[in-house]
């Protein structure tokens, strides 16, 4: 009954809907997610379930897995190399996801202008998203190279002495991977938060320009508030796949100077494709999804906050 | 409530479906081994009477780089032409995915029969699982005869199951550019040559400023290219717990390097992706220890026209306490999947691949076949484009492997790397 | 929208969106750069941007070298199903969670969001495991069905879902449309811009992704634009020119669907403001 209250409570034309109104509103609601959801069901959650099961299990992926309780979990724990993953995750993630989202934000207001050729310009800036990865980690690494490299030679010109040998050296491998992956995405947010500025009404940007709010304001009295939801996408979908983020590092480092650029996901590959040990990648599967979860219920939490505003 | 019905119902029956793979997968490691080392034996009789048979069937069988590489295609062929009956379905997979792919495919539980293995040591994880036929009971059934294949079948004896026949054979020798040597006024590398001759030599040929610059020597970014000289004498391995016998090698290539600059600098090297067949082929380096691999490559630049370059082969050079002669390799084995339900048919075409039949394919590519006696090193020195002089320079006496069939071989070349 | 903008506003807009460009297509100036040169000269530095002696050659090669139409086709195909299951199921589905009230919607909606967040690498032979035993592997279907009902369309659909305004649908309720009236004839059009980009997004995913043709398609007369790609990547060497020339070629599909959608964003604003 608290429940029923709760979703009554919600609904816009609860007080006057009947019980029956409100099974058909389920049974309308379920219709509209089902097509999806099967599928959704049967292709993806099932193995993603199993594979989580994992954790508790020795299984090398062939033979009969045995139960393993918290052994993996230990293993992971104390494994030096998953410790440091998890660190340079975290750094990787927070640097990421904050540039990202200013860059990709303040290039959506850039391009969302009505001027000749911002076609050109958008696409332009959403290149970087759709060029293959294996291109895009020649140019970069070219482009880092210690002695004559673009980046060191741009360096050298601005006063930097002795610039960094980027991808060569352990130290800094993890900022140059952070660079190329921001370059790479920011197109793909910019293009989010474009569909979200040009879904505002028009006539309320006119209204602020009428009651004579200049630019700046108009910006963050109108515009922003009404961004909430396609920001937190954005921030989620971002920190999400920098979690997640695997092949651009792989194509460029491959985990390495060493373990420098070794992030979860790389740390989850190895265990389940060089060590084909599935229950300490599913282990540390699950650890990276814990740690997405908690942020993602905490900006779930600000979403909600926003909203009732 | 209907929707919610037929939903639990689709979840239950893939649920059901889900079980039923993994728990159908659990007895294939225990149960089919052991049937599978008893038919060869039990049958020898019938089979020995009746070896000329017309085989049938379809065989799945995996490989890389299908396409570019004249190798498999032409073994296939053959194997086809000599059974008309067969049918092969090759699976092509791309070179850099290889071992992903396939233990992806062994563990799946799909088809594949027969399949090449890439690097000799991702065969041990696979034979660990258990995925691998003991090829044992049709060797000796068949009489083959492994000492044929200068030491190299034992690699594949693991915990004394025959897992694996070698297909082919790929070591190191040396490479070298006659037009460096012609301008320098210097005669081409010997036969007989220790890695301090080398050394010198490198100096005699290295010459120009700059871009133009030819560089004496050139070892490539791989561990292999520096560490299998401090193996090559066949009394340590990476095994060894006391690397210290890598060590006058490391120096050796630091001196080059550095003091001399008679080869290019490592770090150049590695941060601009240079590729050793680049450098050797636009005749930019005199001297390069590289695998036999890549005397098929020049010859396709050359026909290309993408290379200009007079090149020959001489053996590789050698540490002191050995002679000429002996040298650093590796083979590729084909194995046969455990759970394939075609063992026999998979077993015919392992023999052909690696029988007289397959080696002489093999070396009429210009390859290497793990069977190699002097009627094929013949055989393949005298293909088109091979240089004067390879049939000599290609004689070994001891194949050390490179990168030993082991249990932590994996984990070592993880640990080096960093 | 402002109309008239000063000259030297423009002047510096056009200025900083220039600057940005060149960062941004770098790569795609060394692609084309690299695409018409011999592969001893790919990976050359200096870098030589515009080459002394094009190798056009490698732009006839790739088709020649391995059956690249064939591919190209495949890639199509299975690319602009996807997309169109994608788009429409994604859509229902998203209306769904939005705007329709029904008991554990939220908690659907938690393990959809969630499932995003679980790395492929763990999950890649379950799902493997599973096709195989149905007979799916080496067919377009598993590619298809894999990924058609993916966690991360109904996400982004169902966010700008969330901003049509609910005045708007009470009051098509309350004029007798019935929910799938309402989401045709109201909640679609409003989501014109996001479903533009979800087609582009679900579009580029499908066109490059290489794992899943690379672990389900055996047979070669199946196989996608980017396993041809990789098909110039052999055991001892590499043919870069090949890669950056096929590379190019397969940018002009998607770059073709990206002009054709990014102007329903701008369509997006007409719309939008008249309703909203």
């Amino acid at each position: 009954m608290a429940v029923k209250e709760k979703t009554g409570r919600r609904a816009p034309s609860g007080q006057r809907t009947g019980m029956t109104l409100r099974r058909r509103r389920t049974l309308v609601g379920m219709s509209f997610i089902t097509p999806n959801f099967v599928g959704f069901f049967v292709l993806n959650l099932i193995p993603i379930l199993f594979a989580l099961l994992l954790c508790f299990n020795k299984w090398d992926g062939f033979n009969p897995m045995e139960f393993a309780g918290l052994d993996n979990f230990k293993y992971i724990f104390t494994h030096k190399v998953f410790q440091q993953a998890v660190i340079k995750t975290l750094v990787f993630t927070m640097c990421s996801v904050a540039i990202t989202t200013m860059l990709s934000l303040g290039l959506a207001v850039l391009i969302n202008q009505k001027i000749k050729g911002i076609g050109i310009f958008r696409t332009a800036i959403f290149f970087p998203y759709v060029a293959s990865v294996v291109a895009v980690a020649a140019v970069w690494q070219m482009l880092f190279q210690k002695d004559m490299g673009l980046v060191n030679e741009v360096l050298r010109a601005i006063g930097v002495a002795d610039p960094p040998g980027w991808f060569a050296s352990t130290k800094w491998a993890l900022p140059a991977v952070i660079i190329v992956n921001i370059w790479k995405n920011m197109g793909y947010y910019m293009i989010i938060y474009l569909a979200a500025l040009q879904d505002i009404p028009t006539s309320l940007v006119e209204a602020g320009m009428i009651d004579g709010a200049n630019a700046w304001q108009r910006f963050w009295r109108i515009k922003w508030p009404l961004l909430g939801n396609a920001t937190f996408f954005v921030v989620m979908m971002l920190t999400i796949n920098c979690f997640k983020s695997f092949d651009l590092i792989y194509a460029l480092t491959e985990g390495g100077p060493g373990t420098a650029t070794t992030l979860l996901s790389q740390y989850i590959y190895n265990q389940s494709f060089i060590s084909w040990d599935y229950g300490r990648a599913s282990a540390a599967a699950m650890v990276l999804f814990a740690i997405v979860a908690v942020i993602t219920l905490f900006q779930f939490r600000l979403e909600k906050k926003f909203s009732n505003n | 409530m209907k929707k919610l019905l037929s939903l639990v119902l689709a979840g239950a029956m893939c649920l059901g479906l889900l079980s039923g793979c993994t728990s159908g997968k659990q007895p294939d490691p225990t149960n089919p081994p052991a049937d599978k080392t008893d038919p060869p034996v039990a049958q020898s009789d019938a089979s020995t009477e009746a070896p000329p048979t017309e085989l049938t069937g379809t065989l799945k069988v995996a490989m890389w780089d299908l396409t570019a590489d004249a190798i498999f295609s032409s073994v296939i062929e053959a194997f086809e032409d000599a059974n008309p009956g067969v049918t092969i379905e090759p699976i092509d997979i791309p070179s850099a995915d290889y071992g992903t792919k396939l233990s992806v495919m062994l563990n799946g539980g799909s088809e594949v029969d027969v399949f090449w293995v890439k690097d000799a040591n991702t065969i041990y994880p696979i034979a660990n699982r258990g995925q691998l036929a003991d090829l044992s009971g049709y060797v000796s059934r068949d009489g083959m005869d492994l000492s044929a294949y200068n030491g190299q079948a034992e690699g594949f004896n693991i915990d004394g199951k025959q897992v694996g026949i070698p297909f082919r054979t790929d070591y190191y020798v040396l490479f070298y550019n006659k037009d460096i040597f012609d301008a320098a006024g210097v005669e081409y590398p010997a036969n007989d040559m220790t890695w301090a001759e080398f050394e010198e030599l490198a100096k005699k040929v290295t010459m120009g400023e700059g871009v133009d610059k030819k560089y004496g020597a050139y070892f490539h970014t791989w561990q292999a290219c520096i560490q299998n000289w401090g193996v090559q004498d066949g009394q340590h391995t990476i095994m060894d717990t006391d690397y210290s016998f890598f060590k006058p090698y490391y120096e050796m290539v630091l001196r080059m390097q550095n003091d001399d600059k008679t080869c290019m600098d490592y770090g150049t090297v590695k941060t601009a992706n240079l590729h050793y067949s680049g450098v050797f082929s636009d005749g930019s380096v005199a001297l390069m220890p590289m695998g036999t691999w890549f005397a098929a490559t020049m010859i396709d630049k050359i026909n290309k026209g993408e290379s200009s370059v007079n090149w020959g082969i001489a053996t590789l050079p050698h540490p002191d306490n050995v002679e000429a002669g002996y040298t650093v390799g590796a083979a590729t084995p084909i194995c046969i999947n455990s759970a394939s339900d075609k063992q026999d048919l998979a077993w015919e075409f392992v023999k052909f691949a690696c029988g007289p039949e397959g080696a002489a394919t093999v070396a009429a590519q210009g390859g290497v076949p793990a069977l190699l006696d002097d009627a094929t090193l013949k055989a393949i020195s005298s293909v088109d484009g091979y240089p004067e002089g390879a049939l000599e320079a290609l004689q070994v006496k001891n194949i050390v492997r490179d990168r030993p069939v082991a249990d932590k071989v994996s984990e070592v070349d993880q640990m080096l790397g960093e | 929208m402002p109309n008239k903008t000063p000259a030297w506003k423009k002047a510096i807009l056009y200025a900083v969106l220039i600057l940005i460009c060149v960062v941004t297509l770098l790569p795609l100036i060394w692609m084309l750069s690299a695409s018409l040169k011999l592969d001893k000269d790919v990976f050359r530095i200096p870098i030589e941007w515009i080459p002394s002696d094009p190798a056009w050659s490698n732009y006839q090669r790739i088709w020649e070298q391995v059956p690249m139409l064939r591919f190209t086709f495949n890639t199509f195909k299975v690319t602009v199903i996807t997309t169109v299951i994608q788009v429409f199921t994604c859509s229902f589905a998203a209306y769904g969670f939005a705007k329709c009230q029904f008991r554990g919607r939220n908690v659907l909606f938690l393990i959809y969001v969630a499932t995003i967040a679980v790395p492929w690498q763990v999950y890649m032979l379950p799902q493997y495991t599973m096709m195989n035993a149905v007979h799916l592997v080496d067919t377009h279907a598993v590619l298809i069905l894999l990924h058609s009902f993916d966690a991360f369309g109904v996400f982004l659909l169902r966010q700008f879902c969330m901003g049509i305004p609910n005045e708007l649908l009470e009051a098509a309720r309350i004029d007798g449309l019935s929910e799938y009236g309402i989401y045709r004839k109201i909640a679609l059009p409003q989501m014109g811009p996001s479903i533009a980009t979800l087609v582009i997004f679900t579009f580029v995913t499908n066109w490059n992704d290489f794992m899943g043709p690379m672990i389900y398609l055996n047979s070669t007369e199946l196989k996608t634009v980017q396993l041809g790609i990789r098909m110039f990547m052999g055991q001892y060497s590499t043919e870069y020119g090949l890669i950056m020339a096929a590379s190019v070629v397969s940018l002009i599909p998607v770059v073709i669907v990206f002009l054709m959608f990014q102007k329903k964003f701008v369509q997006g604003i007409a719309t939008s403001g008249l309703k909203g």
